[in-house]
C-alpha cells in the first residue's frame, strides 16, 4: 500500500496540477495574510478605542453614589475582535459589534426642563447592520474558510477525478490490478496519495500565511489561537478528504476521465454553492411576514399600562417608603419590560437564523464554514456568546448595585431612586468589570453535532468508494 | 464543406455522455433555483406589502403636517431571480421629510425582513450560469483541436481543401449550438415558471430584458467556448488541455472576483474626505441654527421657549438633530403636536405660525444646500471605490457578464438609484403641496385641536422601473466589451491555429 501512495504523490509532485495548485493556493494565502496585516491592527484599535471609553463611562458612573451606578449603569458592550479573524470573516459586517446601553429614559421634565421623573439603564441589543454603504459587487471574501471550503475541495476533486477512470484509459489499472494487491490497498493508497499530496501545497501556503501573520509586529497570536490554528488544519484535512473520497468514488464508477471530471464539478456546484444558498432561501421564506412588533402585540394582546399601575405614587412628591417603592417598582419593571422587548426580538431573530443554519447542514460546505467559524471565534455563534457574556455582566453588575445597598444598614434598600438608596460613597475599582471572554471547551460542545456529521460525510463517501471500486470492472 | 463539417461536429457533440449530463444538471439547477427564488421574491413582495400598509397607517395617525411620518418603500425587482444585484442588500424602506435629502444611504429595512439572515449568501440564474455555463464551454472545447490531435483526424481533414479559418468555425458553431441547447431549454421552463407564479406578473418589456439576458449569456459562453479552444490549440494534448482548462475555469470564475476584492486599498482616502465634508455640512446647519435664533430675537412676540412647551397642554414635541457621521447624516428634525392649546397663548399663535413659515421655508433651502455638498461627497466616498472595484473585476468576463445581467433587469447600481432619484421627486412635489396649501404657516402644522390633518390630498408615490432602452444603453458598453473578447479571442486562436503544424 505504502507503494501505491509513494507511486501517487511521486505522479502528483512531477505533474501540471500540482505546480498550479501550489501558485494558487500561495496566492490566496499571501492575499489573505496581507489583508489580515492591514486590518487587524485598525480592528483592534478601534475596539480598544472605545473599550476605554466605555470603561470611562462606568468610572464616571461609579464615582460617587451608588444611585447615579445603579440608574446609569455601565458604558457600552464591545465585542472583542477575534485575533483568528483571517480563518472565517463570520459576516463581520453584518453582526453589530456593539450592545448598547440606554442612558435612563426621562418620563416627565417639568415647564423649566428639570427632570421629575427618570429611570433605570437597561441592555438594548441592535439589529443586524445594513450593508447600505457597500455598493460594491457582491463578492466573497478569501479568508481560510473560503480558501478551504471553495477552493481546496475543488482541487481535490481535480486531484482525484481521474485516479482509476485515467489509469483505465491508459490501461495501467489492469497491470497493477493483475498484481496480487487487494482492491481496497488500492484505494486506500490512492485516497492518502491524493491527501497527502493535496496537504503538501495547503499546508505550504498555511505555513507562508502563518509566518507573515505571526512576525508582523501589529498581530499578536497566543497559545490557545495556535491549538485553534492546529484544530482547523485537522478539519481542513477532513473536509478535503471528503472530497478525495468524492473524486474516487466517481472516478471508480465512471469511463472517461472527462466524464468524470464533469459530473464532480457539476456535485461541487451543487454540494458547495447552490445547496448552502437555495437552503438558507428555503428556511427563510418559513417565516411569515410578519414585523416582530406585530409579533410581540400578538404575543402580549394585554399590554398592561405601567403608567395606570403605579399613577397613585409617580406624581407625588413624598418621600415615604410606599411612594419610594412604588417609584422603584415602575423603574424597575419598565427597565426590565425595555430588556425583555429586545431579547425576545433577538431571538426571535436568531431562531430563523437558527433555522436556516440547521437546514444548510447537509451540505459539507456549510458545516465547515460553521466550524471554522466556531473555532476562529468569529460569525453568528461567536455574536451570540458575546450577547450572553453580556448579560452575564449585567446581572454581576446589578447584584453588586444591590449587595452594596444591602450592605449600608442605614439605606431603606430601594433601588432605582435617589431616596431609597444608600448614601455610602463608593469607588470605581471596586465595581466588577467586563471582560469578553472565548471559551474553547464551550466552541467544541457547539461544534460536536457538526463535527460529527462530517465525519459522517466522510465515511459514507469512503465506504461508497470502496463498494464502487471492489465491484467495478477493470 | 462548411455544412459538412458543421453537421461532424453537431453530431460528434449530441452522441456523447457530457451533452446529456449537460442538459440535465443545467435543468436541475435551473428549475430547482427557479422555484426556490420565486418563492423568495414571493415574500420579500408580501413584507412589501406589509410595510406599505404600516407606513400608510403611521402617516394617518399624525395628526398634524409636522409630525406626520411619510416614508415610501423600494418594491422588489420582479426579475431579480436572473441576478439579484443590490435587490435584496440594501435598505428598502425611506423616510420622506422636508427637511432632507433622501439618499440610498438613508434608508432601512421593512420590519418583517431580518437583516441577519442576510448572513448566507442568496445565488441567483446568473451566478448559475457563470460557475455552469462557462464550465460546461470549456469542457466542450478543450479536446476540440487537441482531441483531434491525438486521435490523428486533424491531419486527415486538414488534406481536404479546406481553410483552417473554416475548421475553427465549424467547430465552434457546431459546439455552440449544442451548449445552447440546455441552457435555451432550462431558460425557457424558468420563464414558464415565472408566468405561472401569481406574485409576478411579466410585461412585454420583461421579456426584451430577459432577452437582453440570453444575449448577455450566449457572449459569455462563447468567450469561454473560445478560451477552451486557444487551451486546446496550445496544449496539443488532451490531458494538459483539461488541466488548464480547469485552472483557468477556477482562476477567472472563484479566485479572480475574490482576489480583487482583497488586494485593492481604498479605505485611506475617504475618512478624510468623510470628515471635511461632515464638517462643512455641519457649517450650513449651524448657520441655519443662528438665524433661527436670529428669528427669535427680533421677534418679542413669540416667548422665551423655543420648543414652545409653555403652550401646550398634552402633546409632544421632538426636537433634535439627526446626525450620523459615517453617511454624512445631519439635519434638523422637529415635530410637533399639541392636543389642546392653553387659553391664554391664543394670543401668540400668529407669532407661533409666522415663525414656522419661516423655519419650514429655512429649514428647506438649508437642506438643499447641505445636499450640494453631500451629493459629491457621497458619490466620492461610496460609488467611486464600488466603480473602481467594478471596473477591476470587468478584468475576468465574469464580472462584465455579471455588470451587463445586472444592468438589463435593473438592480445594478443604477437601476437602484432610478429609485431614489424618484423619491427626491416625491419630496419636492410633497414640498410643492405643502407650500400650495401653505401648510407650513398654518395652525394645523403645530396644533391638532381644530382637528387632525387631512393626508388624503397628498401626492401618492409610485414607481415605475425604468424604460428598457435605457436599460439596453446601460448594459450596451458590456455587451460590446463581451463581443470584442469574442472577436479577439477568435483572431488569436486563427493566428495561433494556422501557424501550428499539424
Amino acid at each position: 500500500m505504502w507503494h501505491i501512495t509513494k507511486r501517487e504523490i511521486y505522479d502528483n509532485l512531477n505533474s501540471l496540477r500540482f505546480a498550479l495548485t501550489t501558485v494558487l493556493l500561495l496566492a490566496l494565502m499571501v492575499t489573505n495574510a496581507v489583508r489580515h496585516i492591514r486590518e487587524h491592527p485598525k480592528r483592534v484599535q478601534t475596539y480598544r478605542d472605545a473599550v476605554t471609553e466605555s470603561s470611562a463611562r462606568l468610572t464616571a458612573h461609579a464615582d460617587g453614589s451608588l444611585y447615579k451606578l445603579a440608574q446609569y449603569g455601565p458604558g457600552n458592550f464591545y465585542k472583542k475582535p477575534s485575533s483568528l479573524h483571517f480563518c472565517a470573516n463570520g459576516g463581520e459586517s453584518i453582526l453589530p459589534d456593539t450592545i448598547k446601553v440606554g442612558d435612563p429614559p426621562v418620563f416627565a421634565t417639568d415647564s423649566e426642563n428639570r427632570v421629575i421623573l427618570q429611570g433605570v439603564w437597561s441592555l438594548s441589543y441592535p439589529d443586524a447592520n445594513l450593508q447600505n454603504k457597500n455598493v460594491g459587487p457582491k463578492v466573497s471574501q478569501v479568508d481560510w474558510a473560503f480558501i478551504i471550503g471553495s477552493i481546496l475541495s475543488l482541487i481535490a476533486l481535480w486531484f482525484t477525478f481521474d485516479a482509476f477512470s485515467g489509469e483505465r484509459e491508459r490501461g495501467t489499472l489492469r497491470l497493477m490490478l493483475a498484481n496480487s494487491i487487494p482492491r481496497h490497498t488500492v484505494l486506500i493508497g490512492k485516497f492518502f496519495g491524493a491527501l497527502i499530496s493535496i496537504s503538501i501545497p495547503f499546508a505550504l501556503a498555511a505555513l507562508v500565511n502563518l509566518l507573515l501573520i505571526s512576525t508582523a509586529s501589529t498581530v499578536h497570536l497566543t497559545t490557545e489561537a495556535w491549538g485553534r490554528l492546529g484544530i482547523i488544519f485537522a478539519l481542513a484535512l477532513l473536509y478535503t478528504s471528503l472530497f478525495v473520497a468524492l473524486g474516487l468514488l466517481v472516478s471508480a464508477r465512471v469511463q472517461q476521465s472527462a466524464v468524470s471530471l464533469m459530473i464532480l464539478l457539476l456535485m461541487w456546484v451543487t454540494l458547495v454553492v447552490f445547496m448552502p444558498s437555495t437552503l438558507a432561501s428555503i428556511a427563510s421564506s418559513f417565516s411569515p411576514a410578519t414585523s416582530f412588533d406585530e409579533f410581540w402585540k400578538q404575543r402580549n394582546p394585554i399590554e398592561e399600562d405601567l403608567w395606570d399601575k403605579y399613577d397613585e405614587w409617580l406624581w407625588s412628591s413624598k418621600v415615604d417608603d410606599k411612594t419610594l417603592r412604588g417609584k422603584s417598582a415602575f423603574f424597575t419593571e419598565n427597565a426590565e419590560r425595555e430588556e425583555r422587548r429586545h431579547e425576545e426580538r433577538l431571538r426571535y431573530r436568531s431562531s430563523q437564523v437558527y433555522r436556516a443554519r440547521a437546514i444548510t447542514s447537509i451540505s459539507p460546505a456549510t458545516l465547515l464554514q460553521h466550524l471554522i467559524e466556531g473555532f476562529a471565534g468569529t460569525g453568528f455563534e461567536r455574536h451570540l456568546q458575546f450577547v450572553e457574556n453580556t448579560q452575564r455582566y449585567a446581572r454581576q453588575l446589578r447584584e453588586f448595585v444591590a449587595d452594596t445597598d444591602r450592605a449600608d444598614p442605614e439605606s431603606p434598600h430601594i433601588l432605582g431612586v435617589r431616596e431609597g438608596m444608600s448614601k455610602k460613597f463608593i469607588t470605581p475599582e471596586s465595581v466588577p468589570r467586563f471582560e469578553d471572554t472565548l471559551n474553547l471547551s464551550r466552541d467544541f460542545n457547539t461544534a460536536a453535532m457538526e463535527l460529527l456529521l462530517l465525519t459522517l460525510f466522510v465515511l459514507v463517501l469512503l465506504s461508497g468508494a470502496y463498494l464502487a471500486f471492489v465491484r467495478v470492472e477493470v | 464543406m462548411m455544412a459538412t463539417l458543421i453537421r461532424r461536429e453537431l453530431l460528434d457533440n449530441l452522441m456523447t455522455f457530457r451533452f446529456a449530463a449537460a442538459v440535465f444538471i443545467m435543468l436541475l439547477l435551473v428549475v430547482a433555483n427557479t422555484a426556490v427564488q420565486i418563492k423568495d421574491y414571493e415574500r420579500r413582495l408580501a413584507s412589501y406589502n406589509t410595510a406599505v400598509k404600516t407606513h400608510q397607517r403611521q402617516l394617518q395617525e399624525g395628526k398634524t403636517y409636522s409630525v406626520g411620518k411619510l416614508s415610501v418603500d423600494r418594491p422588489p425587482n420582479p426579475l431579480s431571480l436572473f441576478n439579484i444585484g443590490l435587490d435584496k442588500r440594501l435598505g428598502n424602506a425611506i423616510r420622506v421629510y422636508h427637511g432632507f435629502v433622501p439618499t440610498l444611504w438613508d434608508t432601512e429595512m421593512h420590519g418583517s425582513d431580518n437583516i441577519f439572515l442576510n448572513l448566507f449568501t442568496s445565488i441567483d440564474l446568473v451566478f448559475i450560469f457563470e460557475l455552469v455555463l462557462s464550465f460546461l464551454a470549456l469542457i466542450f472545447a478543450y479536446d476540440a483541436i487537441a482531441g483531434e490531435h491525438e486521435r490523428g483526424t486533424l491531419r486527415l481533414t486538414l488534406t481536404h481543401p479546406v481553410g483552417r479559418g473554416y475548421i475553427l468555425l465549424a467547430k465552434y458553431i457546431g459546439a455552440m449550438l449544442c451548449l445552447l441547447v440546455p441552457f435555451l431549454m432550462s431558460l425557457l421552463l424558468t420563464v414558464i415558471l415565472l408566468t405561472t407564479s401569481t406574485a409576478i406578473s411579466l410585461r412585454f418589456s420583461d421579456f426584451l430584458r430577459v432577452g437582453g439576458i440570453v444575449f448577455s449569456s450566449v457572449a459569455y459562453l462563447s468567450v469561454f467556448y473560445f478560451i477552451g479552444l486557444l487551451i486546446s490549440v496550445i496544449a496539443r494534448r488532451t490531458s494538459t488541455a483539461l488541466m488548464l482548462a480547469m485552472f483557468v475555469w477556477g482562476f477567472l470564475v472563484l479566485v479572480y472576483p475574490s482576489m480583487v476584492r482583497t488586494v485593492i486599498n481604498l479605505q485611506e482616502s475617504p475618512q478624510t474626505r468623510t470628515a471635511s465634508a461632515f464638517n462643512e455640512i455641519k457649517q450650513i446647519w449651524e448657520e441655519f441654527d443662528r438665524e433661527r435664533k436670529q428669528f427669535f430675537t427680533n421677534n418679542p412676540g413669540l416667548g422665551k421657549d423655543m420648543s414652545f412647551l409653555g403652550i401646550m397642554r398634552g402633546g409632544d414635541t421632538v426636537e433634535h438633530i439627526e446626525e450620523d457621521s459615517s453617511i454624512l447624516q445631519y439635519y434638523y428634525r422637529i415635530g410637533l403636536c399639541v392636543e389642546k392649546l392653553k387659553e391664554k397663548s391664543e394670543p401668540q399663535v400668529p407669532h407661533i405660525q409666522n415663525y414656522y413659515r419661516f423655519l419650514g421655508l429655512q429649514t428647506i433651502s438649508t437642506a438643499e444646500r447641505a445636499w450640494l455638498v453631500r451629493e459629491r461627497a457621497l458619490e466620492d466616498i461610496f460609488v467611486q471605490p464600488a466603480n473602481i472595484e467594478r471596473i477591476l473585476l470587468k478584468l475576468s468576463p465574469v464580472g462584465v457578464y455579471d455588470a451587463a445581467t445586472q444592468a438589463w433587469i435593473g438592480t445594478d447600481l443604477d437601476g437602484i438609484r432610478d429609485f431614489f432619484t424618484k423619491v427626491r421627486q416625491y419630496r419636492q412635489a410633497v414640498i410643492d403641496y405643502f407650500y400650495d396649501k401653505e401648510v407650513f404657516g398654518s395652525r394645523k402644522w403645530f396644533s391638532a385641536d381644530k382637528g387632525a390633518v387631512d393626508w388624503s390630498t397628498l401626492p401618492q408615490f409610485s414607481f415605475q422601473r425604468s424604460n428598457v432602452v435605457i436599460n439596453a444603453k446601460r448594459a450596451l458598453p458590456d455587451v460590446c466589451l463581451l463581443l470584442m473578447i469574442n472577436v479577439a479571442l477568435f483572431i488569436i486562436i486563427f493566428l495561433v491555429f494556422v501557424k501550428s503544424e499539424v
